[in-house]
């Protein structure tokens, strides 16, 4: 996974030092710093059908060791039934741990009958009698509708905090609250750990982000983390973050040569190792033509290369390359990986996760992202999609990965313009294609912009014929 | 000053051993400000078979410890009118309680202080019960063991455990 530091919140406080519980999801984890720490009281907080139940359910069947039982209980919102049939269809469900080990408990009748005070006379019951190690409440925002007066409420709440953090337990609030009932309601004061899931409707799925309000004592990752609800329960991509230079880090001052016979001498004799250079142009321009050539550059000279690409599907992609002189089945044989996913699935977060972990686990020297306006469409918020993409950009320049971009200067879109400029700012070098001519279509390369290089401004003509595209 | 533990101590013994409480069971005296941890202290002692005393504050708890010699204090630091360490060193002071174990169970992570204090164990809250019972039942092993084998005048100060 994302192997960065994360940012410490809580300056020099030895936060590992406590033991952690862990959520079943080792990416949620790695967001919290660790896990919860143990003996602290969270709350979960997010609308109906977010993931607060499952991400509940999640932990407590990982944390179900045999020991000491783990207490769910219900309140008011969903009938116990409910709850246990729908966990059930998840991998993590293990109908041996239910009954002793996770007690479901519905307090509905016993709350609605004496009140939100009679809450905690009934834990300490509980307490003593089970000596549970988790207790997860759902709804504890429920109890609110309960309460004669938000006094009557504060008590409970204190008298809550009193009871549970005098004994060795951990516990988990959940509940519908908005980011208003933040400031209004006793229990978010009491807190240790305050977490949110929230669901964005899209046209076409939902995004779903995990966010880490706040952790005490804990180095957690700030910022909305992507997850998904798979049968696995919660899958989470955990944003990533711009990477802490390495103190041992230097550029390598080395040249890789594109394999576009004619560039690399525009460029000095390639672009730098580490480099990211973004190729705009219009349809037809030979952006890909030109992207997977500098690919088969890499393969040729035994450099894992990584093809990302969003249009054309694998059979089109493989005569494109068998276009360029090696069969794709060469070209994969000698290091070349190809990773496809259609525009239409794409989430933003899941995509440059994976690429990412891609380049870490194949050792990748060359990736290729063919074309990064597919993301745009995928992205419901340009800013996020930026940070994601520089962070990217960051990551691959610290593992000296020679990276090409490739973007349609003439998508319908208009933003595109906006992220033209973002993402050139972002590369170290951009190259300009463009169509010339009525009669004879001639294609035009011109290098926009070199970092750390000097370069040849003229506009070159860009010939692409069968084994690919020259400067003329 | 000095006096012999009220209950079952017996007159040939003059530096008060602990005594068990009437239904025979073991003394333990608390001094606990939270009304949850004096609750489930009370039931947790209870239900492993000690009786539990409580003390408010750390003076009335030295009285109390001298009225009935109990096995074991358990206190926490943070207490009125005598700290949980002052107690613990007035408690190591006096002849009379020598044979009294003192538990610093206490918010603070404060081990190193409770030792220097003489405290014969150290545990932070919050409370885990088999912990505490554990605990509690360790250092009346050692001071039955330490009273059978002393009964009386022991030489050094006592009651450090490894």
């Amino acid at each position: 996974m994302i192997r960065d530091e994360p940012a410490l919140h809580a300056e020099g406080t030895p936060f590992d030092l406590f033991p952690r519980v862990r959520t079943g999801n080792p990416q949620a984890d790695d967001v919290l710093g660790g896990g919860f720490p143990s003996n602290s009281i969270n709350i979960v907080m997010g609308q109906p059908g977010t993931g607060k139940t499952i991400f509940a359910e999640q932990l407590l069947f990982e944390n179900a060791h045999g020991d000491r039982p783990l207490l769910f209980v219900t309140t008011l919102s969903e009938p116990l039934t409910t709850v246990v049939s729908y966990v059930q269809r998840f991998d993590f469900f293990d109908e041996r741990k239910l009954g002793t080990e996770i007690q479901y408990h519905d307090l509905g009748l016993l709350l609605a009958s004496d009140g939100p005070g009679a809450l905690v006379p009934w834990l300490t019951e509980m307490i003593k009698t089970s000596r549970p190690k988790l207790i997860v409440i759902d709804s504890f925002r429920a109890i609110h509708d309960l309460a004669t007066s938000i006094q009557e409420m504060r008590r409970m709440v204190s008298d809550l905090a009193g009871l549970l953090s005098a004994y060795d337990v951990t516990t988990f609030l959940l509940g519908e609250y908005t980011s208003d009932d933040v400031q209004r309601f006793p229990e978010f004061a009491i807190g240790d750990g305050i977490i949110e899931l929230a669901r964005n409707p899209l046209s076409t799925r939902d995004e779903r982000f995990f966010r880490v309000l706040k952790v005490r004592g804990s180095a957690y990752r700030e910022g909305q983390h992507a997850f998904r609800i798979t049968d696995a329960g919660l899958e989470l991509y955990p944003r990533l973050v711009s990477p802490r230079i390495p103190e041992d880090y230097e550029p390598r001052l080395e040249r890789v040569p594109t394999g576009v016979a004619g560039l690399d001498a525009m460029l000095e004799g390639g672009l730098w190792r580490g480099s990211t250079t973004l190729v705009v142009g219009p349809t037809g321009s030979g952006k890909t033509t030109l992207a997977l050539q500098f690919a088969l550059e890499g393969v040729r000279r035994g450099e894992p290369t990584l093809y990302v690409n969003f249009q054309e599907n694998p059979a089109q992609l493989r005569r494109a390359i068998a276009s360029l002189g090696m069969s794709a089945e060469e070209a994969i044989a000698r290091g070349l990986s190809l990773h496809y996913e259609s525009p239409v699935e794409l989430q933003i977060d899941s995509i440059i996760v994976g690429i990412f972990d891609r380049i870490q686990t194949e050792d990748i020297r060359r990736v290729v992202v063919d074309a990064i306006g597919d993301l745009v469409m995928a992205a419901s918020d340009a800013q996020r999609l930026h940070d994601y993409l520089y962070a990217l950009v960051q990551h691959l320049a610290v593992h000296h990965v020679t990276t090409v971009l490739t973007f349609e200067s003439t998508q319908s879109m208009m933003s595109t313009i906006d992220f033209e400029h973002r993402f050139s700012y972002m590369s170290d070098n951009v190259l300009l294609l463009g169509l010339r001519g009525e009669e004879r279509t001639r294609r035009t390369l011109r290098i926009v912009k070199t970092r750390n290089s000097g370069n040849d401004p003229d506009v070159r003509e860009l010939e692409v014929r069968a084994g690919g595209a020259r400067i003329v | 000053m000095h006096r012999v533990a009220p209950e079952a101590g017996s007159a040939s013994n003059p530096a008060s051993s602990p005594a068990p409480s009437p239904n025979g069971r073991a003394i333990i005296l608390v001094v606990e400000r939270d009304p949850h941890v004096r609750a489930l202290q009370e039931y947790f002692l209870d239900e492993a078979g000690f009786a539990v005393e409580f003390a408010p504050d750390g003076v009335a708890a030295l009285e109390m410890a001298r009225a009935v010699a109990p096995y074991i204090i358990i206190t926490e630091i943070l207490v009125p009118k005598l700290d949980g360490l002052a107690l613990c060193r007035a408690v190591k002071k006096d002849p009379a309680l020598r044979g009294t174990a003192v538990l610093v169970f206490s918010i603070l992570a404060a081990e190193s202080r409770a030792r220097e204090a003489g405290a014969d164990a150290f545990l932070m809250k919050p409370l885990a019960d088999r912990r505490l019972v554990d605990t509690v039942r360790t250092l009346l092993e050692t001071c039955s063991r330490a009273s059978t084998q002393l009964p009386t005048g022991r030489s050094s100060a006592g009651g450090s455990q490894p």
